[in-house]
């Protein structure tokens, strides 16, 4: 040891020391099972109950350690975006890192505290996680859903709108659009779960138009838009949006806009590729077919947009001078300006239909006529008569219906703006009439006195949350808990409503039976009253024997699934058959248009069999 | 963040060079593959760029091409300047410059056995890693990790009894 | 039944020389690695370097999976020292997408860094001594190392996987009362290392053994592209911490620790010196960490659906074993189209051991290997 530096040197016993360990507590820990870190990655825990079955743990996995199970004795609801399936952990493969729970859009994943899990069979190694673990013996959550591990962008991209000052008396659009680098943001939230699909009335293929848009290409979201909707342009504005219910994202956020995506998809397109791109898969030959379309709203035009590319000679038939029905006559023009329909119209003609306008069936045209011009009817005449409270005097002139004066303002008619009315009804068609009439109160008087009276409390409001916030920025009053009792008439003057304390709207079988507090009485002084309390049907042209030979239910033509009624060449679809939005109308056209051709094409097979 | 006026000179003695800032301490040059020795000697010899850091290989299979990334760092300078060159894929055929720098052997072999680019003039192009590989070289592009997977491994089919109960009541896995 | 044939050695011609395996099962050997050692008598008169025993195929996997899902394997690609790892490769793709790291985020990563190199100098500190038979200090290594681990576990949720550092921060804030555990835990160390300093470097076995062995010097090193600890012990200062800076390093007051030696007992008192500095680091990121608040994360998109844009990044971090280099490409899609790691051991468990080892005895291999604490899994990625 003669090389070793002087500075080293130490005294041989030295190692010795360690000897005092010996008498040390040791520093190992017990055997005993202890819960590891409060955020341990142990084995995977499953709320049931938040898990709504989208698959997105199975998306994240890095190492195709999740397989989706389906069990059939789950709850299913497509409307809420719930599907009856949970996700199983192969432990062969996973690799604990828990991007599953990062991502998770409902919170329901999380990882025990638990560390050990031996064992020589293999398939115990695959679990199906619930809350109880994978043991069955409950050890405390350890890593969970947390403000910063969350992977998901729980917030929406800000809508541009016109403030209210400059939009509250007149009727240009308040919603300016996403810019296409909005949009693909917007779209870059999207976990592609498909829940909007499922849950859409026409089943559209949202997920795959919003891929497009974020991959920046909107001319394949426009196509895949025009797999299921002819209405992009009215859709895209002002649809009921029931996919957004649906959307993961929204169970702890703001669900992905896909509404406005689609919008923002053909507001970046123009007209003549729109045009060529839904046209695309349109028949070279004609079938010879003809087909008769009886109202030209949503549902009749969708029916006739499908059977015109399919080869059939389509004609629609519309009273009034415009085609479009209620999305033209009944929703306001600063929600969907009247272009907008137009610009989706010019396509359903482009492909051939035919639309006669100022034709009333039962005034112009006869059921009868309709049947020998064509080989298929279809009925969409939608639901154009506001129904009454008929409380007494609701028969008075100046006690009006929401539709009626909408359809006014749209066709321009003039009437006497009340320089104060009140609205009975808390949906969105009070809020469309209320706030259209703030806008010509304000216009004509420089100020507005328009009253919404619902029924509803204001936390169980029919109407979406945005009617009742812009309404008010614009002037309009709600009164909330209040039923109609009575119009006050002086004379032959009417002064104003009457109305009472509702106390419950539904019954205790759910059935719609306010009850009211009678003494509970307040007076809303008004030049007018205005019925918004829902619509019904004109069905007077079918004309008796027709009527006689069709089946009903409750008061509703019926229809099989397809939409076509009891008599072999009739169909029907939309509000008419079943409410309560465009996009209903939409889904029923297309699946009568579908039902209309495999009947007549069907007819032609057996022909030539013959 | 710009290129400094040193490296600016020296690079400027060399033709066909492309030098541009790319990030802090970051200087990226694109270099012809035949000027590549001489670059890396002068920067060397003249900008004290002694340490080869790393030498990278990407394979840009629609391009037809390997990119050869020499990242050499200055402890001089405290900068790295990371030098590109691209060689045509086929044959893949390249210098080595481990006589410049040391280093380079044990890169230029593992691509030699990742990529199968073949380094004239390298102190080894056996195998190291790879031993009893018999395939393509892995990391080329048109190697199909997943493929491979699927053909030599066999998916665990666990049969639990939770699953069988599941199954008997008409559910079961999801494709 | 036949019986094989042996022949009998006394048979055979004398040969002055032969080949050893040592490793990939040997005791003494770092991991699952082997050298094929040539001996004459003793003595190792050529060495060959064998490696992918531990090669997964990281590099090629990474170009299969999405930005945020590699989080998830990085640090697989070294176990003694795992965040390094997660560190370049985070710091590779924030350079190539623009990212800004909170500054609080920063400080976590930087005292989960000198954690990490606490632990990692611990494990290999250990296994040194073991190549020289002194198990104790194995154990006292190792034991003391799995204190940090329950410090990993409390703030990562893994004692070594920690998946922890993502492109743009951390995963998660520091849970409450860490920091004075993390305190706790530092006192404790140091109490430990005069025991250390008694059993091992004042151990006259020790300084026998070590003296001399696997000796370089400063200009091989630097030729044979030897960095971190291994470089500084031959009087080199150079530190990727200070030359390179990352995260809040320039902020941060350490000393280079260097010894002039180049041998395998500088080697392992320049790692006992570090120690110390990133005692001295976590010290101050502790401090920091008290007074900077905020995110611990830049906003990231879905990750679902996240391109970065196309470029390249070739992000640095000085890990317990040296110059640990993360070459990323991006072409602009959701995934990274290459990863090229260049593990900090690549040079000195390679070229620079099968140099090192010419002329040293058989017994000293696995010494050397340890000093030089060469990290097999990271050269195999
Ligand atoms: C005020 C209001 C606002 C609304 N807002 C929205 C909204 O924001 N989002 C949404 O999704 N839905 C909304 N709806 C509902 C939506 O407009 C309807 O569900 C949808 O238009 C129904 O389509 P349809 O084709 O069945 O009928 P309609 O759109 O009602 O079309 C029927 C057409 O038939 C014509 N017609 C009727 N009788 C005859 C006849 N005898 N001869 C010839 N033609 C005839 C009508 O003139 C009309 O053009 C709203 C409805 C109203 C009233
Ligand atoms: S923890 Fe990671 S590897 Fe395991 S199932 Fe979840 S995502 Fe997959």
């Amino acid at each position: 040891m003669s090389d070793i530096a002087p500075k080293y040197k130490g005294s041989m016993l030295r190692p010795l020391k360690a000897l005092s360990f010996l008498f040390r507590e040791p520093a190992t820990l017990p055997m005993r099972p202890r819960p590891a870190a409060k955020v341990y990655r142990g084995f995977h825990l499953n709320d049931w109950e938040k898990c709504v079955g989208c698959a997105t743990c199975q998306q994240i996995c890095d190492n195709d350690a999740i397989r989706m199970v389906h069990i059939p004795a789950l709850p299913s609801d497509p409307a809420k975006g719930i599907r009856p399936r949970r996700p199983a952990i192969d432990y062969g493969r996973c690799c604990w890192c828990a991007l599953c729970v990062d991502i998770c859009p409902t919170g329901s994943l999380s990882m025990s505290r638990e560390y050990i899990h031996v064992s020589r069979d293999v398939d115990s190694y695959f679990i199906l996680p619930d809350e109880e673990g994978m043991h069955g013996v409950r050890y405390p959550q350890g890593w969970a859903k947390d403000e910063n591990a969350d992977l998901l962008d729980l917030k929406r991209q800000e809508m541009p709108e016109e403030p209210p000052q400059e939009r509250a008396d007149n009727f240009s659009e308040i919603c300016e659009g996403y810019d296409p680098q909005t949009a693909m943001l917007e779209a870059s939230r999207c976990i592609q779960c498909g829940m909007c699909h499922d849950a859409c009335p026409a089943h559209m293929h949202a997920p795959e138009y919003i891929r497009a848009i974020f991959e920046g290409d909107f001319e394949k979201s426009v196509a895949e838009i025009y797999r299921t909707n002819p209405f992009p342009q009215v859709c895209g504005r002002v649809c009921t949006h029931r996919c957004e219910t649906a959307c993961s994202i929204g169970k702890r956020g703001e669900p992905v806009a896909i509404r406005w995506l689609k919008r923002a998809a053909v507001d970046n397109v123009p007209q003549d590729r729109t045009i060529a791109i839904a046209l695309k898969d349109k028949a070279k030959t004609k079938t010879g077919k003809r087909v008769a379309i009886a109202g030209a709203g949503p549902a009749g035009l969708t029916a006739a947009f499908d059977l015109a590319k399919l080869g059939h000679e389509v004609t629609v038939y519309e009273e009034k001078p415009r085609p479009g029905g209620m999305m033209r006559y009944g929703i306001p023009e600063y929600r969907l300006p009247y272009e907008r329909i137009d610009a989706d119209i010019a396509v359903i003609e482009a492909a051939g239909v035919k639309i006669r306008c100022n034709t009333k069936l039962g005034r112009d045209v006869t059921m009868a006529q309709l049947k020998g011009q064509a080989d298929a009817v279809l009925l969409s005449t939608g639901l154009n008569k506001g129904r009454s409270t008929r409380i007494p005097g609701s028969d008075h002139p100046q006690v009006r219906a929401a539709v009626d004066l909408l359809a006014r303002i749209t066709l321009g008619e003039a009437f006497d703006i009340p320089a104060s009315a009140v609205v009975i009804g808390g949906g969105n068609v009070a809020f469309d009439i209320a706030r259209s009439l703030a806008r010509l109160q304000r216009r004509a008087f420089g100020k507005v006195e328009v009253t919404v009276l619902a029924l509803e409390e204001r936390d169980k409001m029919l109407a979406d949350e945005e009617e009742v916030i812009e309404s008010a920025q614009e002037g309009v009053k709600l009164i909330n808990g209040r039923g109609p009792k009575q119009v006050v008439i002086e004379g032959d003057a009417l002064k104003g409503l009457e109305t009472v304390k509702c106390l419950s709207i539904f019954d205790e079988q759910g059935r719609f039976h306010p009850r009211y507090d009678e003494t509970d009485v307040m007076f809303h002084p008004a030049q007018m009253v205005i019925e918004a309390i829902g619509q019904m049907s004109d069905v007077s042209f079918l004309g008796e024997d027709l009527t006689e030979q069709l089946e009903w239910s409750r008061g509703r033509i019926r229809i099989d699934e397809a939409g076509r009624t009891s008599v072999p060449w009739l169909w029907a679809a939309g509000d008419l058959v079943k409410g309560p939005d465009v996009i209903s109308a939409i889904a029923t056209g297309h699946a009568a248009a579908a039902s209309i051709h495999a009947a007549l094409m069907g007819e032609t097979e057996a022909r030539e069999a013959k | 963040m710009s290129i400094p006026a040193r490296l600016n000179e020296v690079l400027n003695e060399l033709p066909a060079i492309q030098a541009r800032p790319a990030g802090a301490r970051r200087v990226r040059v694109d270099v012809a593959p035949q000027g590549l020795p001489a670059l890396l000697e002068l920067l060397k010899g003249r900008l004290g760029f002694i340490h080869l850091s790393a030498i990278s290989c990407v394979d840009w299979i629609e391009d037809g091409q390997f990119e050869l990334v020499y990242h050499v760092w200055s402890h001089e300078m405290k900068l790295l300047v990371s030098c590109h060159v691209r060689i045509a894929r086929e044959p893949g055929v390249y210098v080595s410059v481990h006589d410049i720098h040391e280093p380079a052997g044990f890169f230029e072999r593992d691509i030699h056995e990742m990529f199968g680019v073949h380094f004239d003039g390298a102190p080894s192009m056996e195998k190291f890693i790879l031993t009893s590989w018999e395939g393509p070289p892995p990391m080329r592009k048109d190697f199909n990790t997943r493929k491979h997977v699927e053909e030599t491994f066999e998916w665990v089919d666990y049969r639990p009894d939770w699953l069988k109960d599941i199954e008997r009541k008409g559910g079961g896995i999801e494709s | 039944m036949t019986t094989p044939q042996v022949p009998d050695p006394a048979t055979l011609a004398p040969s002055e020389e032969y080949d050893l395996y040592f490793g990939p099962n040997h005791p003494g050997i770092e991991g699952n690695y082997s050298v094929r050692v040539r001996l004459k008598g003793d003595v190792i008169c050529q060495a060959v370097a064998d490696g992918g025993y531990l090669h997964r195929g990281f590099e090629k996997i990474m170009e299969d999976r999405l930005w945020v899902q590699n989080i998830a394997l990085v640090p697989r690609i070294c176990v003694p020292d795992p965040v390094p790892m997660e560190e370049s490769y985070a710091r590779a793709v924030e350079m190539i997408g623009g990212l800004e790291v909170p500054l609080r985020a920063q400080w976590i990563r930087v005292l989960m860094l000198e954690l990490s190199r606490i632990c990692a100098h611990l494990f290999t500190f250990g296994g040194n001594a073991a190549t020289i038979g002194l198990y104790t200090n194995m154990f006292w290594g190792v034991t003391m190392r799995d204190l940090f681990l329950d410090i990993f576990e409390e703030i990562t949720g893994a004692r070594i996987y920690h998946i922890y550092i993502t492109p743009g921060g951390v995963r998660r804030d520091l849970p409450e009362g860490v920091l004075e555990r993390i305190e706790a835990l530092l006192v404790e160390l140091e109490e430990r290392m005069p025991q250390f300093e008694d059993l091992f470097f004042n151990n006259a076995v020790v300084i026998d053994r070590a003296t001399g062995t696997g000796r370089m010097s400063a200009e091989e090193a630097l030729a044979w592209g030897v960095t971190g600890p291994n470089l500084r012990a031959t009087g080199v200062a150079s530190d990727v911490r200070r030359d390179d800076p990352y995260l809040v390093y320039p902020q941060v007051d350490f000393d280079i620790v260097t010894e002039t030696g180049g041998d395998a007992l500088a080697r392992m008192m320049v790692r006992k010196g570090e120690v110390v500095q990133a005692v001295k680091i976590v010290r101050q990121a502790i401090a920091a960490l008290r007074k900077v608040g905020g995110p611990v994360r830049c906003e990231l998109p879905n990750p679902l659906a996240w391109d970065l844009p196309a470029g390249d990044a070739y992000a640095r971090t000085e890990s317990s074993k040296g110059e640990l280099g993360f070459y990323i490409v991006s072409n602009g899609g959701p995934r990274p189209y290459r990863v090229h790691v260049r593990g900090a051991s690549s040079m000195h468990a390679v070229q620079v051991l099968e140099k090192l080892l010419v002329g040293s005895r058989i017994e000293d291999v696995a010494q050397i290997m340890f000093s030089l604490d060469a990290c097999p899994p990271e050269v195999d990625r």
